[in-house]
Parts: structure tokens; C-alpha cells; sequence
């Protein structure tokens, strides 16, 4: 098997389910190397109960994750699929870095001590190794000077883009963000947008959920409408949004959000 | 309807004592007589009256009726508690007779009534302190030891309840249940005088230690895990999504963030446990408690229990204060 054609994530039959709910009903997708892939679609779709499942944070039913080839997240133990051991998965974890909607930045730490954490604890690097990754972090998301202050006295795009430096400090493979921008003030979501595209520009591999559709368009190489935790259409951004689009339920979509 | 007849009566009395000085017959006998039947009947205030009838004598003239009678103004004044009033009274007879023994006695007993209390007050208390302060000395040690042992029973019990393994999930349900559903006097009482029965035997010291610090750890265990689910839950999640484990989240990003929640209620219970240390005195245990009820039972004086009381309420004030400021800084980061 070529190595270079083997996609970074590959998802088989994903399947969650909350009760009686089928959040996400058996999706199939492969993200290549340095792709980036946008989930469009309307609230309760299961675009973020998928990426949850990607990191594990969510226990899929059915299903198997396939990361850098190799499966992930579930062994099976007396021909029962249960979840790998918790060192297994805070290990795939650490490759995979995740924002956001709400930040989630721990609020007892400065920015730079937040940046450190994931070096400093999770790769048990020394302190000194961890402060300078951290450092160079914060210059890339444009926050050299916020570095000693606490979280709660950022403005909600300042905390985002920490939280994103926070992801990337610890040098993922890939990226999955979780409606970065949906709790943010309309004017403070460029400089979010700014810092992602930046990322994506490095080459990382990325999937975004968001509800803005200029990121899609900007950004995509591909992008998926998702419904009922179904994939209803996947395409490039000119054949979702352009004026080819014939599904009703997409286009209806899209006129609302624009 | 004594005392209209009283007052009638005094006042007959009064002529009939003034007609009596007028003719120069001095008798006061039946004054005196009258003015005592007036005590009896509770009628002070009549009594004095009459007394104050006697006038001061002439030099050359018997005194003896007037010295009685103001000596014994004096004494129903200091009946009443009106010292300085008595002690005027006899101030007149050592007026006319300053070697009067009685006046001078009576006068050094009353100004002795006056300053007293101060005086005995202080002579109590610094016989009381310096046993007290012993007391409170063993009070505060077995306050530190609990406040070291309790924090961390209090932990695990705490990281017990939310584990998801059912044994040690169970195992700390039942220690909160029987700690907190239990006295800890019938605790304490258990470990000291019951455990010997089982060939465990500890020393007072050991049995109240453990006893404060299992039911302290019970107690603290339900505040800390309150705290605990209390973080939000998008916390554990983003330490996990940068590969952190359970134990790294818990020590690096939860269990801080908890302190200054917990400062609050853990105060409360630090402070109640200054005074929960008084129930270690039933089990053979010399703290302050013990000791201001040993100086009471000796001396039968009160000024031993205001005096713990005292030290109780200096020692409780200063946790206070101290835990006040550990709150502010505990919870320094949302104040930046």
C-alpha cells in the first residue's frame, strides 16, 4: 500500500447514538494529508458529536477510526468492542488538537501557563523547552503580550486564539475545531479566522464545524452538508455554494445563513 | 395597703421625735425600735427617713444614738447596693469621730466592694491563664493535626464517590454515611473505650486525632467532591483533548481550580472544629475545655469559662481572618 495516498483519518460506519437519538448514523469519510475539510449543516446535525468522536470524547457504538492507518480508540476483548486503555487514547489525543466553541481555557492559569500545559505535563518536556514552544506559540497567534495575564481578563477572540495556540503547541497531526467562532462577538471573528488560516497555510490538517460560510469558501478544499447524521452532499466549496447547487434543503440552508 | 398606714404612722412618729428633741429628751430608743419594725416590712425608704431624724449632736451631748443611727443607714444603703451613699453616712460619724472603729471598718469593707471586682477579677484570671493557655495550647495542636489528615481523607473520599469503580465508590458512600450519621462524641467514645475490647488500645491523644480526623474527612470529603463536580465540565474535556489523563486533569486542572470554592465551607468546618475539640475532654483529653471546667469545678468560679470562652472566641476570629485571606488568594486569577 502506497503510504503517500493513505489518508491521515479514515472513519468506517460511525455510529453514536443517545438514547433514542441517532446523532451520528454510520458516516464513512476519509481526510487526507493536509486537507481541509469544512462540516456545514443546521444545529443538531451531529456535525460536533462527529468531531467529538474523532478525539474520543465521545464513545462511537458502531464503527472504527482508522488514524495514520492504524485503528484507534477500540479493542476488541472477549469479542467485545470496548474502549482502548486511557493511555491509548490520551495518547491519540495528544496528536489530534481540538478548539472550542466556548474556549475552555483553564481560567487558574496565565495564557503562557496554559500554552505550557500540554508540553510541560502531557510530553513531559522541561519546563524551559515548554515555556519557549509556548512563547513562539503565542507570537504566532499574535499574543506575545497577553503571555502573563489571566484568562479572564482576555476579549472572547483573544481566548480563542490562545486556545488555539494551546492545540498547536503540542504539534498535532491534525486539527479538528468545534465551532470556533460561534460564541464570539461578530467583530472579534476575523482575527480567529485570521489565525486559523494561518495554520492552514503551514499545511495542517483540519476539520472545521462552524455556521460561517466564509471560512467554507476561503478555506475548504472540500466541504460536507450534513443532516439527521447523514453527509446529504459533499463537494469543493464552487459546487456546494455555487449556483450549480440543485438540493433544496442545502440551498434553503445557505439563503438563511447568508 | 401597708404603706399608706406606714406613711401616716412615720409621720406621728416624726412629731412625736421632734416634740421628744424639743423637751431635750433624748430617746431615741423607740425611734430605733420603729425604724426596724420598717425594715422588717420591707419599707427601707421609711426606715431611713426616721433614721435621719437623729441630728447631729452638740459636742458636749451623747452621741451614741446619733453613731447608731447613721451606721445602720449605712448599712441598709449598702443593703441596696448604693455604696457611696453608706459610705457617706459613715463619712459623717468619722466627722465627729474619727477613731471610730466601726465607721472606719465598715468604710475600708465598702470601698473594698467597689474597686473589688476589678481587682479579684484580674487575680483570677492571671491564676486561670496560664492553665487555660496550656489547654488551649493541646486545643490548637489537635486542631493542626486534623486539619492535616482531614484535607486528605477528605480527598480521597471525595475522588472515591465520583469514581466509576462501584466497590470504591461504595466504600466511600458508607464512611460518609456512618461518620456524618453518627455523634462524633459516641465516635470518640467508640475508639477510646471500645476499640480496647478488640485489643486496640490508643492513647487519648491518637484516639481523639483519629476520631476528629475521620469525621473531618467525611465531612470535607462531600464538600470537596461538591467542588469538584462543581467545575465545569468543558475543563476535564479540553485537559483530555490535549492527551491528558484522568490523574494529570484532576491534579493539574480541576482539583486548583476547586480551592477557592472550597475555601468558604472549609473554613466553616475549621471553625467548627476549634469547638468540636471540646468534646475530646470526655475522653480523658486536657485541652481548654477541660481545663476551664477542671479550674471552674476547683474554685467554683465563672471567670475560668469566660476566660475559655474568651480564648475560643480569640482563636476562632483568627482562623477566620486567615481563611479570609487564603479565599482572596486562592481565587487571585479572577480578580486580575
Amino acid at each position: 500500500m502506497n503510504i503517500a495516498n493513505q489518508p491521515l483519518l479514515k472513519l468506517e460506519n460511525i455510529t453514536k447514538r443517545f438514547k433514542e437519538l441517532t446523532a451520528v448514523n454510520g458516516i464513512n469519510l476519509a481526510v487526507a494529508s493536509g486537507e481541509k475539510l469544512v462540516i456545514i449543516g443546521p444545529s443538531g446535525s451531529g456535525k460536533s458529536t462527529l468531531l467529538r468522536s474523532i478525539n474520543l470524547l465521545e464513545e462511537i457504538d458502531e464503527g472504527t477510526i482508522r488514524f495514520e492507518g492504524r485503528e484507534v480508540g477500540y479493542v476488541l476483548h472477549n469479542g467485545r468492542r470496548q474502549q482502548d486503555r486511557p493511555q491509548a487514547i490520551s495518547a491519540l489525543r495528544a496528536e489530534i488538537g481540538m478548539v472550542f466553541q466556548h474556549f475552555h481555557l483553564f481560567p487558574h492559569m496565565t495564557v503562557l501557563g496554559n500554552v505550557m500545559e500540554g508540553p510541560l505535563t502531557v510530553q513531559r518536556k522541561p519546563a524551559d523547552e515548554a515555556r519557549s514552544i509556548a512563547t513562539d506559540m503565542l507570537a504566532k497567534v499574535g499574543l506575545s503580550d497577553k503571555r502573563d495575564v489571566f484568562p479572564a481578563t482576555l476579549s472572547g477572540g483573544q481566548k480563542q486564539r490562545v486556545a488555539i495556540a494551546r492545540a498547536v503547541a503540542m504539534r498535532p497531526k491534525m486539527m479538528l475545531f468545534d465551532e470556533p467562532t460561534s460564541a464570539l462577538d461578530p467583530e472579534l471573528v476575523g482575527e480567529v479566522f485570521d489565525t486559523i488560516h494561518t495554520l492552514a497555510d503551514e499545511g495542517m490538517t483540519m476539520i472545521i464545524v462552524t455556521h460561517h460560510m466564509g471560512f467554507a469558501r476561503e478555506l475548504a478544499d472540500r466541504v460536507i452538508f450534513m443532516e439527521s447524521g447523514n453527509f446529504l452532499a459533499e463537494g469543493t466549496p464552487e459546487e456546494l455554494f455555487g449556483a450549480a447547487q440543485d438540493n433544496e434543503r442545502i440551498r434553503g440552508f445557505l439563503n438563511r445563513l447568508l | 395597703m401597708k404603706y399608706p398606714c406606714g406613711r401616716v404612722f412615720v409621720t406621728l412618729l416624726f412629731l412625736w421625735a421632734l416634740a421628744g428633741t424639743c423637751f431635750g429628751a433624748a430617746d431615741y430608743d423607740l425611734l430605733f425600735r420603729h425604724s426596724s419594725d420598717l425594715m422588717a416590712q420591707g419599707d427601707l425608704d421609711g426606715a431611713l427617713a426616721l433614721l435621719k431624724q437623729v441630728p447631729t449632736p452638740a459636742a458636749s451631748e451623747d452621741a451614741s444614738a446619733f453613731v447608731s443611727s447613721r451606721m445602720q443607714a449605712g448599712r441598709i444603703y449598702a443593703s441596696q447596693n448604693a455604696t457611696d451613699k453608706a459610705i457617706a453616712a459613715c463619712q459623717e460619724v468619722l466627722k465627729l469621730f474619727p477613731d471610730n472603729s466601726e465607721a472606719r471598718n465598715f468604710v475600708a469593707a465598702l470601698r473594698d466592694q467597689l474597686k473589688p471586682r476589678w481587682h479579684t477579677i484580674l487575680s483570677d484570671i492571671l491564676r486561670f491563664l496560664p492553665v487555660l493557655a496550656k489547654g488551649a495550647l493541646m486545643t490548637l495542636l489537635l486542631v493542626f493535626c486534623t486539619m492535616l489528615v482531614s484535607p486528605l481523607g477528605g480527598l480521597l473520599i471525595a475522588l472515591g464517590r465520583i469514581s466509576r469503580v462501584r466497590p470504591v465508590s461504595g466504600l466511600c458512600w458508607f464512611i460518609i454515611w456512618f461518620f456524618r450519621g453518627t455523634p462524633l462524641l459516641l465516635q470518640l467514645f467508640f475508639i477510646y473505650y471500645g476499640l480496647p475490647s478488640l485489643g486496640i488500645t490508643l492513647s487519648p491523644f491518637l484516639s481523639a486525632v483519629i476520631g476528629l480526623g475521620l469525621n473531618y474527612s467525611a465531612y470535607l470529603g462531600e464538600i470537596i467532591r461538591g467542588a469538584i463536580q462543581s467545575i465545569e465540565h468543558g475543563q476535564m474535556e479540553a485537559a483530555k483533548a490535549i492527551g491528558m489523563s484522568y490523574g494529570q486533569a484532576m491534579r493539574r486542572i480541576i482539583i486548583p481550580q476547586t480551592y477557592k470554592r472550597l475555601m468558604p465551607p472549609v473554613g466553616n468546618e475549621f471553625i467548627a472544629l476549634i469547638k468540636d475539640t471540646a468534646l475530646v475532654s470526655t475522653i480523658a483529653m486536657v485541652e481548654l475545655m477541660r481545663a476551664a471546667d477542671q479550674m471552674f469545678n476547683t474554685y467554683f468560679n465563672i471567670t475560668a469559662l469566660v476566660l475559655a470562652a474568651a480564648i475560643y472566641l480569640v482563636l476562632t476570629t483568627i482562623f477566620t481572618f486567615i481563611f479570609e485571606k487564603i479565599e482572596y488568594r486562592a481565587g487571585i486569577y479572577e480578580h486580575r
